[in-house]
């Protein structure tokens, strides 16, 4: 007896675990496992549908399974037949399932009521059940064993039907033939019955080892022309244990010939074949076969007559582990069972263990003759217990997406003006640009040099830091310099900091304001100096938009609520401390800014230019009283909203200049700033 | 053949689970529920569904369990009429017919031949409970026009009464009284609770009741969230009541325990609270089950509870509060704004599910597959909570990406909007978060939309807001870093109030611009494959405009108020639905020619909210023209009130009842060792049965029932079934040995056995006595006078049984 063991201790017994998936819609999938357990899983969400363990479990093992066509329901008590029946539920259901057992009983399971649904077992096998069909009309169910019988069995009355000696040895492998008339075995040879007389119509030379699937492959014959009488000149397939050759065999009229037509090969012994039935001669058979290595393989062939070579697939499809880091190289996950959808352009496959397989739907449209599928089950293997029941399923959110928010470049882009335009004045503005970095290298070496001279006080040393650590790029002398919480020290620092260090300096802190909150406050505070201080400097720049594009973004972003007030806030703000601030640098200007000065050459116009009229406008704005300053500067108390509008400000007309026309900048030179604040305080 | 492919609308899923409490079966195996006009069977093991009870005409409105015979089920319609079913086979048994629009149904154990019923009579707010005298027939339809009334002004939920202590008593409450009548006493009495305007009994309502199984205990739920113990409500002074308060809000539903000695109740809080021994601080709690509870029940064997969710699921859970199974229908609490979507990669619909949610739902197997949980933060149910809604989703053409759209607006001027890119990952099988953008517009965004160019490798996802923006997004190639830029593509157009505006996606300039003096436009698709050239509009003012984009000018317009405007993907068709006082209807038209392909008048008599076309796995062939444009791709539409319908040629017998053709499988379970026990003894008693019939008289020999009885004690308990089927049992087996002392008792003895076991295994009880039982009568009378009181009670029952196996031996 080879009970016990179950298919596992036989050598000769099929590889692969019995599984199938359930008909017409591929629903669910079936898998009767080593350990007894049958578990049942939906394909359309990889959720295990239900678990059943039979109580012979141990002993008896499932050793093959068959889903019932999907007309085929469970009933329950025999009586009540006379009575008119109104309704019975949907009809696509599949319900039962059909387990054979290494001892020889077969189990109806209904899937519908998670219970067993009856035990055929009387007058039926005494040895392991090899392979059970289902009819496909009329519910019958023809089993073979290792006690070499055929039965069938009437599940309607759960009763066998017919009994007959199907070979010498063991029955391995049973198909019907698609017009339900013929019953193909393979025990030593394979024998094509007919169903009605229990008689032997055809032979056919089989294989050497036992038969592990048959399988018809055509439902017409390839010549229409003659008639046909449901089984002549259909093809059928047939695999075997330990075969790398899938054999097709066609049925003759004539009785003579009794070997294979042609065959496939694989490379390894095939566990699970799927094809698609070709309904006419033009419609290749597409054959999937997941083989005992875990690959799949794909055919696909218009049967017609001979071939002596055996052909190879057109497509094999593996699956491996991504392999994390370096080492570890990526592992091949097995393919338990592939399934054509009905659709017959894409394939359901079934992979990792048993215990907890994967179903995908991987749709074939490539053309390459391999494919090799990189798929992470490491986190399948926790029992997904809470997911079971509720259905939820949480998408991954992780660090490394990107959050957007309204002022981080990439939220939104500048608007951009019309391109021929643009072109020109950018080929224009190259040297300009150039100019500006020869400027900051001089600058730096001026720099340099004066520090070493020099021992400068604390506040005067503060923007020789600044300037250097812009230069460098040095967070720590940065960080020394910026989080200052001291007003005025930041006033005196802006003051004294040297102009081309004004760009890279609202570069770092945008790059700071775009981080933590904590630090943000103290950066407005900075930017907000500048900006004051700056402001007629910054706006003589020419390629400011795409230098501060996203400083301006990020202020327009921030001060979106009561904007016009924050607005009028920010203006007089601006026009109130530069007036103060020009007075106080009339009495201390910086020496290091002009000693800079004197080694400009080309770009010292513009800037020189823009200082008069600098000073002239602070000239203007020297009739100012004083009272207003004072409760101006009270205001000035208020925080960061107002300070970031000036700016806001400051690029909304920036922008709009861009966006007319660019080059009228450029014959204005100064900035529009300055003028436009003059009038309004006249 | 043109008989046959008449198209009709046909509900294909959604329906409502929640509108009443679930019944449970008497050994917990299957749960009913009504749904719509039907009655759904589902198993508590493997939520399937099992069968469909269908016969009604209207609303199903009250499932009860035949009291007397555990394997059949009344339940009540609007269309008035009592059915009664066999839920195991799924067969309608009887028609009763009432006449009035019923409204409830309650049974009870105690009067055997009527049921109880919720009618109202004269005025639409005026409910009475009256029970109705079920008359027995052998017919299939009986008219029962039998009322006697009960109770008058009452509530016509159910919920609002109870049935006490196996049938002493009624209690049912409304607004501020609860009023209890006593069958026995015939009286009434009434107890009122203070409905002063004050703060403090502003929310005295009573919400719901129910009755101790065992014990004069009612209880009650109040909208304030108190439970309400009363006791001696017999006496209208004496009465007593106590206080249980742990629900913040209204109590939706209350429940007893079978045995009594706990309380169930749950309300908004989604919190399944179990109160043991009706004391306060005997607290169990199951939390966090989704939705609000709307109905609770308790299955008879006391193993199983379940609760209906206002999301349209049932959660079965065991005795010790775990949840063991969810029933889940397509889910409806929330609006839809998303609209219906079909992924491409699953092929599932995928619409609003729970808040914050995407449901994902298998139209072939009618089944919800999962919720994808899009917000990621704790629901928290409660009145009048803002919540973040999920508003607006997208697919990328072949599902790799999908982008999400929630919001929240407490106030007019804070908008909080976030705009979520999900990329699906291959390798783990699941979305996992690209690009979150905060604010991604100014105001709410108003449609979403990737570029569904087939030959574009870079994704492209255009937003369009209320702020009279449109933004592109692109994938920019360094990273996973969305970028903005402004353009658009040749496929898209926006359109403003009552503009309609071209865009090049290639250079991003303003293409074309329509202007129509029409109203607002409503929707806008473009024609598809041969189509392509031709441009839809929808206005609010009930015209249909197509433009032809290489003209730029219009090319005919119709007057049609369209709600619904959905574009075929797989062919040059377009569905759009109307809706008028009278209905929707359904138009499918090409662009090219203003006459349209197909009407179909009054596809529901609401208004149709969504609607989609879903590419069939495989093409039907229909040959007629009319039917077309459903061979490729199937239309499903979603109505105001969430019932999912789609158009379908198949009748509905062969929809949904192929009984005709079914090949029914028998149950056969032969081999248990218990099995083994009992087949012995019941095959030995029916060959002393057939010995008995041909009055071959055999002395029983005592000693001969003894091995079976103690082989039935000595058998391992894991192998016994429940105590409660082996108790009869066991205790005919001793009835057996003891009274087959005089050889003429024998037969009649062992008859009644044998029917007394039928009744416990299939309850057979046909009604068809009258026909049958004359062949016994004549035997029955003889002892008669010789059997006890309750012996004859019992032989009144098996009068009932059927008998026709008689005949047949």
């Amino acid at each position: 007896m080879a009970a016990g063991g179950g298919g596992v201790a036989d050598p000769l017994s099929p590889a692969g675990v019995p599984c199938a998936f359930s008909p017409q819609s591929q629903a669910y999938f079936a898998l009767a496992s080593t350990d007894g357990h049958l578990r049942v899983w939906e394909t359309a969400n990889n959720r295990l549908h239900q678990e059943y363990v039979p109580s012979a479990h141990l002993s008896g093992t499932c050793t093959c399974l068959a889903w019932a066509p999907a007309r085929l329901q469970a009933k329950e008590t025999p009586q009540r037949k006379k009575r008119k029946s109104e309704a019975i539920g949907t009809s696509n259901q599949t319900d039962l399932l059909a387990l054979g057992t290494a001892v020889g009983s077969i189990l109806l399971y209904s899937t519908v009521k998670g219970e067993l649904h009856s035990k055929l077992i009387s007058g039926g096998h005494d040895n392991k059940v090899n392979c059970i069909q289902w009819h496909q009309d009329n519910g019958y169910l023809y089993s073979c064993s290792d006690d070499k019988h055929i039965v069938e069995w009437n599940t309607q009355t759960c009763k066998v039907k017919c009994k007959w000696k199907g070979d010498n040895s063991s029955v391995s492998s049973l198909c019907i033939s698609p017009d339900g008339k013929m019953l193909l075995s393979a025990g030593r040879t394979i024998k094509l019955w007919v169903l009605e007389t229990k008689e032997i119509y055809r032979h056919f030379t089989g294989h050497a080892t036992p038969v592990s699937s048959l399988l018809f492959t055509t439902i017409r014959p390839p010549n229409e022309s003659q008639p046909f009488d449901g089984i002549t000149g259909l093809y059928f397939l047939s695999g075997a244990v330990h075969d790398r050759l899938l054999n097709v065999w066609q049925v003759r009229s004539e009785n003579k010939e009794k070997n294979a037509v042609m065959s496939f090969t694989v490379t390894d012994e095939p566990v699970y074949i799927d094809l698609t039935l070709s309904e006419n001669k033009e419609e290749p058979v597409k054959l999937a076969v997941v083989c005992k290595d875990g690959q799949v393989h794909l055919f696909e062939h218009i049967l017609n007559g001979y071939c002596k070579k055996p052909l190879t697939s057109n497509c094999t499809i593996q699956i491996a582990t991504p392999g994390k880091g370096k080492k570890s190289t990526p592992k091949p996950i097995p393919i338990l069972a592939a399934g054509f959808c009905s659709d017959k352009m894409s394939l359901l496959l079934v992979y990792g263990n048993w215990f907890q397989p994967t179903i995908e739907r991987v749709a074939l449209n490539s053309k390459e003759s391999h494919v090799c599928l990189v798929r992470d089950i490491s986190n399948c293997w926790a029992p997904k217990v809470e997911t079971a029941i509720t259905k939820v399923r949480t998408p991954v959110m992780n660090s490394e997406a990107k959050v957007l928010v309204p002022g981080i470049p990439g939220h939104q882009a500048a608007i951009k003006p019309a391109l021929p335009q643009t072109e020109e004045i950018e080929n224009k503005r190259k040297l300009g640009e150039n100019e500006v970095s020869i400027e900051e290298r001089l600058g730096a070496l001026d720099i340099d040099t004066r520090k070493e001279k020099d021992d400068l006080p604390q506040t005067n040393s503060f923007p020789v830091l600044l300037a250097q650590g812009l230069e460098s790029n040095d967070f720590e002398m940065l960080n020394k310099v910026l989080q200052t919480r001291n007003l005025n020290l930041i006033k005196r620092t802006v003051l004294r900091m040297p102009l081309h260090a004004v760009i890279p300096l609202l570069q770092e802190l945008t790059k700071r304001l775009q981080g933590h909150p904590n630090s943000a406050v103290l950066m407005v505070q900075w930017l907000k100096c500048v900006l004051t201080v700056h402001a007629s400097y910054l706006s003589t720049l020419p390629d400011l938009v795409p230098q501060l594009g996203t400083l301006y973004q990020l202020m327009e972003s921030r001060v979106k609520t009561f904007q016009k007030l924050s607005h009028l806030h920010g203006k007089l703000i601006l026009l109130i401390t530069q007036v103060t601030a020009s007075e106080k640098t009339k009495g201390t200007t910086c020496p290091a800014q002009k000693a800079k000065l004197v080694y400009e050459e080309e770009s010292s116009e513009e800037e020189s230019d823009d200082e008069i009229a600098d000073k002239d406008s602070d000239e203007n704005w020297d009739e100012e009283d004083e009272e207003e300053k004072e409760s101006i500067k009270d205001e000035d108390v208020d925080e960061e909203n107002e300070e970031e509008d000036e700016d806001t400000e400051e690029k909304d007309e920036e922008n709009g200049e861009d966006r007319d026309v660019a080059s009228e900048k450029e014959l204005n030179g100064d900035s529009d700033l300055d003028p436009e604040n003059e009038s309004e305080e006249e | 053949m043109v008989e046959q492919e008449r198209v009709r609308v046909v509900r294909c899923g959604g329906s409502e689970l929640n509108f009443r409490r679930a019944v449970f079966s008497a050994d917990s195996k299957y749960i009913f529920c009504v749904s719509g006009d039907f009655v759904k069977v589902y198993s508590t093991a493997t939520e399937e569904c099992v069968h469909i009870l269908q016969g009604h005409r209207n609303l199903v409105t009250g499932i009860q369990l035949n009291p007397n015979n555990h394997l059949q089920l009344y339940s009540c319609s609007f269309d008035g009429t009592i059915k009664l079913w066999d839920y195991v086979d799924g067969i309608l048994i009887k028609t009763f017919i009432v006449g009035h629009k019923l409204h409830a149904l309650f049974t009870v154990a105690r009067a055997e031949d009527s049921v109880f019923v919720t009618i109202n009579k004269e005025k639409p707010d005026i409910f009475q409970l009256v029970s109705v005298k079920l008359p027995k027939s052998s017919s299939q339809e009986i008219e029962s026009k039998e009322l006697s009334f009960v109770l008058d002004y009452i509530n016509q939920s159910p919920k609002y009464i109870a049935f006490g202590n196996e049938g002493e008593y009624v209690a049912a409450v409304r607004d501020f009284y609860l009023s209890v009548y006593f069958f026995k006493k015939k009286t009434t009495s009434r107890f009122t609770l203070s409905s002063s305007r004050n703060k403090k009994h502003a929310k005295n309502n009573f919400t719901c009741v129910a009755c101790h199984p065992k014990e004069d205990c009612i209880a009650t739920g109040h909208k304030d969230g108190k439970i309400r113990l009363w006791r001696n409500f017999d006496d209208d002074k004496k009465y007593t009541y106590t206080c249980l308060h742990w629900h913040h809000d209204m109590v939706m539903d209350l429940a007893f325990s079978v045995t009594g000695t706990s309380l169930l109740s749950g309300g908004r809080e989604s919190v399944l609270v179990e109160w043991r021994d009706a004391a306060e601080k005997n607290k169990e709690f199951l939390p966090r089950l989704g939705a609000t509870i709307e109905h609770i029940s308790v299955s008879p064997a006391g193993d199983l509870f379940c609760t209906s969710h206002s999301d349209n699921k049932i959660i079965v859970i065991h005795r010790n509060l775990e949840a063991s199974a969810v029933i889940q229908g397509l889910v409806k609490d929330s609006n839809i704004f998303t609209g219906l979507m079909i992924d491409p990669r699953t092929k599932a619909l995928v619409l609003n599910g729970k808040p914050g949610h995407l449901q994902f739902y298998s139209l072939q197997s009618d089944k919800q597959l999962y919720n994808l949980d899009i917000v990621q933060q704790e629901y928290i149910n409660d009145y009048g909570l803002i919540q973040i809604e999920l508003t607006k989703a997208a697919f990328g053409c072949y599902g790799n990406w999908l982008a999400t759209v929630e919001q929240r607006q407490e106030k007019e001027t804070e908008l909080e909007l976030q705009m979520k890119l999900w990329m699906y990952n291959k390798k783990t099988q699941g979305f996992v978060l690209n690009t979150k953008v905060n604010m991604p517009h100014e105001d709410h965004i108003t449609a979403l939309c990737f570029c569904n160019a087939e030959k574009s490798e870079n994704p492209t996802l255009v937003t369009a807001s209320k702020d009279g923006h449109f933004k592109v997004w692109i994938l920019t190639d360094d990273s996973d870093i969305y970028k903005k830029a402004v353009g658009w593509t040749c496929d898209f157009v926006v359109s403003f109030e009552e503009i309609v505006t071209i865009w090049d996606s290639e250079t991003w300039e303003l293409k074309c611009t329509f202007c129509q003096r029409a109203g607002k436009i409503r929707h806008l698709c473009f024609g598809r494959l041969t189509c392509s050239k031709y441009l839809l509009g929808a206005t609010e003012n009930g015209i249909l405009c197509c433009w032809n984009l290489l003209s730029c000018a219009l090319e005919w317009s119709a007057k049609l108020n369209v709600r619904v405007m959905e574009p075929d993907l797989n062919s040059e068709n377009i569905a759009a639905i109307s809706h008028s006082s009278m209905g929707s209807d359904l138009f499918v038209f090409k662009p090219s020619e203003p006459r349209p392909l197909y009407i179909q008048k009054n596809i529901s008599r609401e208004e149709v909210q969504w609607g989609v076309f879903v590419p069939r796995d495989v093409p039907e062939s229909f040959t007629s023209e009319a039917y077309q444009w459903l061979n490729r791709s199937q239309f499903y539409f979603l109505t105001k009130s969430q019932s999912l319908l789609t158009l379908s040629t198949k009748s509905p017998e062969e929809k949904l009842t192929p009984t005709s053709k079914q090949l029914l499988a028998e149950e056969s379970l032969p081999t248990t060792p218990f099995y083994f026990i009992l087949g012995k003894h019941r095959q030995q008693q029916d060959e002393k049965l057939n010995a008995a019939l041909e009055n071959e008289l055999v002395q029983l020999p005592l000693t001969e029932n003894i091995p079976a009885i103690s082989e039935l004690l000595h058998t391992p308990a894991h192998v016994l079934p429940s105590a409660s089927f082996l108790c009869s049992m066991f205790v005919n087996s001793l009835l057996l040995s003891k009274e087959s002392k005089s050889a003429e008792e024998i037969p009649d003895d062992v008859d009644m056995e044998e029917e007394k076991e039928r009744d416990d295994s299939d309850e057979e009880n046909d009604f068809t006595e009258k026909v049958q039982d004359t062949d016994n009568t004549d035997l029955g009378e003889d002892i008669i006078h010789q059997l006890s009181k309750s012996e004859e009670k019992e032989l009144r029952k098996f009068r009932k049984v059927d008998y026709s196996w008689i005949t047949a031996l």
